[in-house]
């Protein structure tokens, strides 16, 4: 291979290092890299030398630059989209690119284009150097761009963002549940996957000196889809995609889609029906092997409660002082039928275990989710300050933190992984990582720790890189509740949690719970299971309709004769 | 421009924008019904169109008329291959897949599925018709109905009689497919497993019948639009994805799972096409579509909107609460 079709491929390898940012890491499926590396194309034949004359390292910035502000701009559009609709948005994207050039030929070439000299040159007076990027100069040049995105993203992997992007990819209720500012993540991840395909395209246009419609046809994207799908979901996963695509003969660089050599459009679409095909066949049936059956008395026991480690130093669990943990002020709830919550008042306080019982339809589930923030309703006090976080991620970032109320488990994460999600601090660590500082090392020895000891607090530890489909009900939901204390929350919110436990698993459950109240944390429970509120309650609040019927410490509760009517039936 | 111009040009957009209200029509059914956006559905117009073409003339395409037989042999044959089509590509990407490994989460293989499938379509139908474009004969021969083509209309001007009838022959079929949809058994159980898989399922609705005769309806229609709409102009094989698109555009437009909806979405694309293509050139025209569906797609698409097409539908934490906003 010539040192330019190597070159050419290692751009088209950056835009798919790029693009594997959203697509495999992030779970969005994005279809418009090809688009972005023409803005990049585009920008630095338009503005740098034998266009507007900057020098070209100011314009290749500038199309980087302008390429990233494209994809701030596409997360913006999309942000309230699911993956379907972002596709077929991103994938009329990746089509406007082929043809806005030609709508405006006065602005973008038309079909022609664009070609500028070659090879270019790279000046800088203030520096007094000059290159001639011929396309061995290039090809160092799209090495290094390669290697350097490959170290991130093999830092990434490994790190509190690669973290939360497989939670926002495995589960979006649940990343937000924990707290993952998901919003944000994902524009940053499309800005930055758009920066790297505008760099990718620069380079490519530099290289070859033209840029045309043809150079950003939608079959490149598709090319760099079926690329990235291809590999295995790991930091190199792009590479044996874009080496295939190099060494096969009818590579996909500087195709148009519609009419062109049709012998590349079949070989893109028989890699991407490659890459959905070939793992279903491999896999089949994998996922049903049954887990060997552990002996019969050792797993549970293990559980060590007391052994469950302290919090982040910087973030106290509570602080036991004389204000309530949180407070809940007329909250009320209508639906079509009537009210769900009708001015309900309630307190938690550190050290206690709040236990919330009533009636099915009572509104416990939903005073849980007014509490976590997924619903507006009454004012709420957070350590006697009201204040204004009002959706359930800011909530969680203020260390109040709920279990969903389904089980959700994302089967692509093992419960090391997931509760690790909840431990991840909410730092600029994440960034700090990416260079590998020692800091950043130290503090991910602490997280490993801190992952274990919870695990094995649950007595979860011998399960920590199990698939999760193979856990039983009752681990899964210790799963969660572990999740949930690894956040490191002062107020935790469980909605029936020992639901399908076993014996054994219960008594886990009401040992962590007490062991997290006697640390100050407050905690509320929405529980069926009487016996259990009252062996760890301390507190409880009684709905009925919607309306607090009671509420009080445990004994007062139980000797009320309302609250024996409504849950026993009594005359 | 003077209003016998614009009449005309808007004429032209609606005759236009039924063909496309047929393939909405098609794509709404199949977002609504299997939850996918169905990428490939406008190849399958053209896909149809032309393979039918190959099997009657069994040569390169060229615009002369058929005979009467031959014509409806055409018109058969292009509903029945897209209905086929339609449903091969069903199979592929929509019909359930178990255990899908997780590696694929967040990029479902029906995305690439569809992608791949319209691409193969394309390309495969590239090699056989290597030109650029190629002009398809009209089954229906309507440009024979009157002389010349052409209707007069008091007052001097002139229409083209094959705008009027793929307007009326689009229309009429759109609303009689919705009408049929809104009164018959399958049109109930079509709404069913629309609004909700599982509870349909648990009423006894067989879901993936339901699927699969979703699929080739989608599939029939497409036909008729390849009936309709390649005929009296240079089509390539290379549109499918284009006009997929502008579909999706009506079709959001209208509401997913709206029929009605996909034709009146149809309609006002191709009238803006139109107009935008008269108004700024041909480059322009195509752009139209694609722009429209970003924005629709950005402004309109309600979060967790059982309509947000493709997917799982966001959970509602609870639904029909009207003073609980809910957030994430």
């Amino acid at each position: 291979m010539t040192a330019f079709g190597f070159a050419q491929s290692l751009w088209l390898l950056l835009a798919a290092l790029g693009l594997s940012l959203p697509v495999r890491y992030a779970g969005i499926p994005l279809l418009a890299q090809g688009a972005f590396m023409a803005v990049g194309g585009y920008a630095v034949a338009l503005l740098g030398p034998g266009g507007s004359g900057l020098p070209l390292g100011v314009a290749a910035a500038l199309a980087v630059l302008l390429a990233a502000v494209a994809g701030y701009l596409t997360a913006l559009a999309t942000a309230r989209l699911d993956g379907g609709q972002l596709a077929l948005a991103s994938w009329a994207l990746a089509w406007l690119a082929q043809l806005v050039p030609t709508a405006v030929p006065d602005l973008l070439g038309g079909t022609e284009g664009f070609s500028r000299p070659v090879p270019a040159r790279l000046v800088s007076r203030t520096l007094g150097v000059e290159v001639s990027l011929t396309d061995r100069v290039n090809l160092a040049l799209a090495a290094a761009g390669c290697l350097l995105a490959l170290a991130a993203l093999f830092r990434l992997d490994r790190g509190p963002i690669g973290l939360e992007l497989a939670g926002m990819r495995e589960g979006g209720p649940l990343a937000l549940s924990l707290g993952v500012p998901v919003a944000a993540r994902r524009r940053a991840v499309l800005t930055a996957s758009a920066a790297i395909g505008g760099l990718a395209g620069a380079g490519s246009t530099v290289l070859s000196g033209v840029i045309s419609p043809a150079d950003a046809s939608p079959l490149l994207s598709l090319a760099l889809l079926a690329a990235v799908l291809l590999g295995p979901a790991r930091w190199w996963g792009p590479v044996p995609g874009v080496a295939l695509l190099a060494v096969l003969p009818a590579g996909p660089l500087a195709v148009s889609a519609s009419g062109g050599v049709p012998a590349r459009g079949l070989l893109v679409a028989l890699l991407l029906l490659a890459a959905i095909l070939a793992p279903r066949l491999i896999r089949r049936g994998s996922l049903r092997q049954p887990r060997a059956v552990p002996e019969p008395d050792a797993p549970d026991l293990a559980a060590r409660p007391d052994r469950l480690p302290a919090p982040w130093p910087d973030r106290p669990l509570g602080t036991g002082d004389a204000q309530p943990a949180l407070e809940l002020v007329s909250a009320s709830v209508w639906a079509p039928g009537g009210p769900v919550l009708d001015g309900v008042e309630l307190e938690l306080r550190h050290g206690e275990v709040h236990a919330l019982i009533g009636p099915n339809g009572s509104g416990k589930s939903t005073l849980l989710e007014v509490l976590a923030g997924g619903l507006d309703a009454g004012t709420v006090r957070l350590g006697g300050v009201p204040h204004r976080a009002r959706t359930v991620t800011q909530r969680a970032r203020l260390g109040v933190v709920r279990t969903p109320q389904q089980a959700a488990l994302p089967p692509g994460l093992d419960p090391a992984r997931q509760v690790a999600l909840g431990a991840r601090r909410w730092s600029h660590a994440g960034v700090r990582q990416l260079f590998g500082t020692p800091h950043s090392r130290v503090q991910a020895a602490e997280l490993q720790a801190w992952v274990a000891g919870i695990l094995d607090a649950f007595g979860l530890g011998r399960l920590a890189g199990t698939e999760v489909v193979r856990l039983t009900t009752g681990e899964r939901q210790l799963l969660q509740l572990a999740r949930a204390v690894a956040t490191g929350a002062s107020v935790l919110l469980f909605d029936e949690p020992a639901a399908g436990m076993t014996a054994a698993e219960r008594a886990v459950l009401r040992d962590v719970l007490r062991l997290l109240a006697d640390r100050g944390a407050a905690v509320a429970i929405v529980e069926h299971d009487l016996r259990l509120v009252a062996e760890v309650a301390d507190r409880i609040t009684v709905l009925d309709a919607g309306r607090v019927l009671a509420s009080g410490t445990a004994a007062s509760v139980r000797a009320d004769r309302q609250v024996q009517r409504v849950l026993l039936g009594e005359g | 421009m003077t209003a016998g111009v614009l009449f005309q040009v808007v004429l032209a957009g609606l005759a236009q924008g039924a063909v496309l209200g047929l393939v909405a029509l098609g794509f709404s059914l199949v977002a609504g019904v299997a939850r996918v956006v169905p990428f490939a559905h406008g190849d399958l117009v053209l896909a149809a169109a032309f393979l039918a073409v190959l099997a009657v003339s069994g040569r390169t395409p060229t615009a002369a008329s058929p005979s009467v037989l031959g014509g409806l042999a055409l018109v058969l044959l292009t509903l029945a291959a897209g209905a086929v089509l339609s449903g091969l590509v069903g199979a592929l990407t929509a019909l359930p897949q178990p255990n899908l490994p997780h590696r694929h989460r967040g990029l479902p293989g029906w995305i690439a599925g569809g992608l791949a499938a319209g691409l193969l379509l394309r390309s495969a139908a590239a090699f056989t018709l290597p030109q650029q474009a190629y002009g398809l004969p009209d089954p229906l021969r309507i440009d024979a109905l009157v002389p010349g083509g052409l209707l007069r209309l008091p007052g001097g001007s002139t229409v083209p009689v094959r705008a009027v009838c793929v307007l009326a022959i689009g229309l009429l079929v759109g609303l009689g497919v919705e009408m049929v949809l809104a009164r018959s058994r399958f049109g109930a159980a079509v709404r069913a497993v629309t609004d909700d898989p599982v509870g349909a399922a648990l009423c006894g609705v067989a879901g993936r019948r339901v699927l699969v005769a979703t699929f080739g309806l989608a599939g029939l229609l497409a036909g008729l639009a390849g009936v309709l709409g390649t005929p009296g102009r240079a089509v390539s094989v290379g549109d499918g994805a284009l006009l997929g698109l502008a579909a999706a555009a009506a079709a959001l437009l209208g509401g997913i799972g709206s029929l009605r909806g996909a034709l009146a979405g149809g309609l006002l694309v191709g009238c803006l096409q139109a107009l935008a293509g008269y108004a700024f050139g041909a480059g322009v025209q195509q752009v139209v579509p694609l722009l429209l569906l970003v924005m629709v797609l950005a402004v309109r698409a309600p979060p967790g909107d059982r309509s947000g097409l493709a997917g799982r539908p966001v959970r509602q934490l609870r639904s029909g609460r009207s003073s609980a906003a809910v957030r994430q």
